[in-house]
């Protein structure tokens, strides 16, 4: 995510820094607003959990962007997910079972996507947008339209409560996450290949490179951690509702479109998305404890993501 | 840049001068779009401003994650109450039970009774929903065609839908010719939209005699549907007494009536519980609710041709 060699301080460094320098203001700043509700060990424990699953969404967010794609079909996925889950553990499955077939849905719902885009060249945005909406009809349909609560086994619960060693369980799904994708992208010839592809297809094609293949397990990985996300969001919620996942699209995107704003080329990249995903949590984390009224915050959030954007723009003059 | 920083540094110090002096409570929905949830925190911020407490208002905009997330916000700052509105809260039990087990009492207003909450203030959403029905199945002769508009998430207005459910049952000659799961927020814009189309599934005159809407919204998108397409013989009802259907039913249009629910009383019995418990005493009960009203032409006084 960070080259080396820029200094903080210089120009280059604070077009590559930008975003992380917003990050830290921002903690400054509500720390020193409300130093005993934001500053605080416990609060810092209720933001790692709050950006797990936005986090998981945008590392499958990365992954499509990546090689110049998109997949509006997460939130719907996620939701489904859940919703399946929920379902099944209604009709006496395991909770392993249930979250296997869950987890398979998702990544079903991935191999539809990609072989939209890849097999018949449909525009990803038309290809996902359609497979999502008919996933959002299952959840509809397996959920009823009501939500979700009765009957969830506390095992499934447990996947996102607690802690392990002081450190939330829940977040141990987003270190694993971003960890092993991290490691795909940057060190796999997986991850060069799909580098290659994003900066040019047509090359990566002549030069004899899985194209198809890679472009399919592409969207299947999105939507297994769609999947993932929308799992561990309703066994943190307890609940499920079948428009659970869609509110976490946009913010997953601008995430990864934030993230890529902290590297050298612009390119999206794990670690970028991570801190979009970090700074998005700490706006609204930090403008919910310090009062700031629902207008105000939508208003405020936007001109943040603004300026972290731009800060990094005017250092590049 | 320097200064787009600093501007929004102070931007944030400035919108941040709610914290004042007195209690603070943190009032916390997803729906704060609504009508009827607007209300019903309104008339709280006026009757906790009568107590000397100030307010913080939370809206997540249906997203049932970000609700969680931001109870457990406002549980950080350590308000001496949080009041969760138009929600069940079994739906973020978790972070309901961590706000309890943190000393902070938690009231719900239209929501569900739970063990976590001290109480739950609301209408009888069962008694709401057989009202109405009782009313259109009788505004419409006791036969006839409807549509439904619902949306199920609601604890409340599943219990609307269930005394529908119940009223079909006991009236084979009303048939539902078609349903509609209204999106929130947007609900009106959504409601009219889907109302075009079952219009269209129903042509004719008589094909649809009346419409059912689960709250106002809807039911006054369905009436804008209507009036573009022109039909006549349908009559609509809903339910909270939204002051914009009220003067639809003033006007002698399709919107014939509205049963009120007590927002104003449901918002002053929760400041009023809620004074009690952080004054160390108790609330009276685990469930408490406000008075409704069915309003119709004739109970306005209002004579039509």
């Amino acid at each position: 995510m960070f080259e080396p060699g820029a200094g903080l301080l210089t120009r280059g460094g604070l077009r590559q820094y930008g975003v992380l320098i917003a990050l830290i203001l921002l903690c400054l700043v509500f720390s020193a607003i409300a130093p005993d509700a934001f500053a605080t060990r416990a609060n810092l424990i209720n933001l790692l959990q709050q950006i797990t699953t936005l986090a998981i969404i945008a590392t499958g967010a990365t992954f499509v962007m990546v090689i110049g794609e998109f997949d509006l079909s997460f939130g719907f996925t996620a939701s489904l997910a859940g919703v399946m889950a929920f379902y099944l553990f209604g009709n006496g499955f395991p909770v392993p079972i249930a979250m296997v077939i869950a987890l398979f849905t998702g990544a079903l719902a991935g191999l539809a996507n990609g072989l939209f885009v890849a097999r018949f060249e449909v525009p990803s945005f038309v290809a996902t947008l359609a497979v999502g909406t008919i996933l959002s009809g299952c959840a509809y349909w397996l959920s009823g339209g009501a939500s979700m609560f009765s009957g969830v086994p506390e095992s499934f619960k447990s996947l996102a409560r607690g802690d392990f060693f002081g450190f939330p369980v829940l977040s141990l799904w987003m270190v694993a996450v971003l960890s092993v994708s991290a490691v795909i992208m940057s060190t796999t010839p997986f991850g060069r290949r799909l580098q290659a592809l994003g900066a040019n297809p047509v090359a990566a094609h002549l030069a004899g490179l899985p194209v198809f293949r890679d472009r399919v397990t592409v969207f299947i990985i999105g939507g297994f951690l769609s999947a993932l996300a929308g799992l561990l969001l309703s066994a943190r919620l307890g609940s499920v509702q079948h428009t659970m996942g869609e509110g976490l699209l946009l913010p997953a995107y601008a995430a990864a479109f934030l993230g890529a704003t902290a590297s050298r080329t612009g390119t999206p990249n794990i670690g970028g998305a991570f801190l979009g995903v970090t700074i998005a949590g700490v706006v609204v984390n930090g403008l919910t404890i310090i009062g700031v009224e629902p207008f105000a915050q939508k208003m405020v959030t936007g001109g943040i993501i603004l300026a972290a954007v731009m800060l990094r723009r005017g250092s590049g003059k | 840049m320097k200064k787009i920083v600093l501007a929004a540094a102070l931007g944030l110090v400035a919108c941040h001068g709610a914290l004042a002096a007195g209690e603070k409570i943190a009032v916390v929905t997803p729906y704060l779009s609504a009508v009827a949830t607007a209300e019903m925190v309104n008339g709280f911020k006026k009757e906790a401003a009568a107590k000397g407490w100030t307010v913080d208002v939370v809206d997540t905009a249906g997203d049932m994650g970000a609700f969680a997330s931001r109870i457990e916000d406002v549980a950080a700052t350590k308000p001496a109450g949080i009041v969760l509105v138009s929600v069940n809260p079994e739906q973020v039990q978790a972070q309901v039970d961590k706000a309890a087990a943190a000393g902070i009492p938690v009231v719900t207003i239209d929501g569900a009774k739970n063990k976590s909450v001290v109480t739950n203030v609301t209408s009888d959403n069962y008694v709401l929903g057989k009202t109405m029905s009782d009313f259109l199945f009788k505004a419409i002769g006791g036969k006839g065609n409807i549509v439904r508009f619902f949306h199920s998430a609601h604890p409340g207005v599943r219990q609307r839908e269930i005394a529908l459910d119940d009223a079909l049952k006991a009236n084979s000659a009303i048939r539902e010719v078609g349903k509609y799961y209204v999106q929130v927020p947007g609900q009106v814009e959504n409601s009219r939209t889907a109302m075009d189309s079952l219009l269209l599934a129903n042509a004719g005159d008589g094909a649809i005699n009346a419409v059912w809407a689960a709250w106002d919204e809807p039911g006054i998108g369905a009436k804008l549907a209507i009036d573009a397409a022109g039909r006549k013989g349908i009559v609509i009802a809903g339910i909270d007494g939204n002051p914009q259907a009220i003067d639809l039913i003033k006007g002698c249009t399709a919107y014939i009536g509205t049963v009120r629910q007590g927002f104003g009383d449901m918002a002053k019995i929760a400041a009023d519980q809620l004074g009690k418990v952080i004054g160390g005493g108790k609330s009276d009960k685990d469930e408490l609710y406000a008075p409704v009203e069915l309003i119709t032409r004739e109970s306005l006084g209002v004579k039509c041709n």
